[in-house]
């Protein structure tokens, strides 16, 4: 009973990522790719995504505080974000990277300096929501008998 | 791209479309039955890209293997080993995808290009195209993409 509880927390989880368009359909694409011998496949692909991507992210946000930053190479790790951000279904993160390089091909610096801090926030907060998310359905996975 | 949302009526129409897409998903993912073995080159400077490529590409049964930059693609190609398949990314570490597959063609290699990559402009898909590439894809690469491209490699 307990786990079934439980599994309608989780589905209500999930149902909630879509509903609030955080996640998109490729992240259901995801899900199809896990099956038994890889039961936390979707989880590893998010450890994966959240590892590099806050990586990147360090290393924009320190670039920021200096004078030598260049539209380029924002440009350059945006372009690297993007690709995997729509990889995994981040849909928010998505858009404020796409509106991002919309302010950055006009040339504004600072306009784009602000659209990546609210990429980041936007980024934080599909963390924040996945993790515990991954957590809950580990716990309640039911073990594989030997 | 992501796909946008339909905007009228959000939650039925999200369920709908979200429910008809993966039900069709779904069915394209376990439709297909390829009766040849199949190879395939993933060429992607990003690993979770790459990874998910090759996973996506091995879940049809294709057998896989990925390089992060341009300048090993070209090599292993020239190595002597074949794909069916080289899905290529434009953007690429060291050699980038356009300069990597002119030396692939120029190899005198024709198997099937994919290029797959996050750049949506006209000018990068004819760029690409004119590199050498037979497809050009908008990232993500889907099975809506891929499994005609499969089934045609297989003789289907």
């Amino acid at each position: 009973m307990e786990s079934k509880h439980v599994n309608q927390q989780i589905a209500a989880m999930r149902q909630s990522f879509f509903d609030e368009e955080v996640l998109d359909e490729f992240f259901s694409q995801l899900e199809q790719l896990e099956d038994q011998n890889n039961p936390n496949f979707v989880e590893e692909v998010f450890t994966m995504y959240f590892r590099d991507s806050t990586t990147l992210l360090e290393t924009v946000e320190q670039a920021m505080k200096t004078i030598s930053i260049t539209l380029a190479k924002m440009d350059k790790i945006l372009h690297q974000l993007k690709g995997s951000s729509a990889s995994v279904g981040a849909n928010k993160v998505l858009n404020e990277i796409n509106k991002t390089r919309q302010v950055l091909e006009k040339g504004n610096l600072e306009g784009t300096k602000a659209g990546i801090w609210e990429m980041r926030k936007k980024y934080g907060s599909l963390k924040a929501k996945l993790e515990p998310y991954f957590q809950l359905k580990q716990a309640n996975s039911v073990p594989q008998e030997k | 791209m992501a796909p946008t949302l339909p905007s009228s009526d959000q939650a039925s129409d999200q369920d709908n479309w979200d429910n008809g897409r993966l039900a069709r998903k779904r069915q394209l993912l376990i439709e297909i039955v390829l009766r040849n073995r199949l190879t395939a080159l993933v060429v992607d400077g990003d690993t979770t890209c790459r990874v998910l490529e090759q996973l996506l590409l091995r879940s049809y049964g294709v057998q896989t293997q990925g390089v992060d930059n341009g300048r090993d693609a070209v090599a292993l190609i020239a190595s002597g080993v074949k794909f069916d398949l080289i899905i290529i990314d434009m953007i690429l570490p060291v050699l980038n995808g356009l300069e990597a597959t002119r030396q692939i063609r120029d190899m005198g290699v024709h198997c099937k290009m994919l290029g797959v990559t996050i750049c949506s402009g006209e000018s990068e898909r004819q760029a690409f195209l004119a590199a050498g590439v037979d497809v050009f894809i908008e990232k993500p690469l889907d099975p809506e993409h891929l499994v005609p491209i499969l089934r045609e490699l297989d003789g289907q």
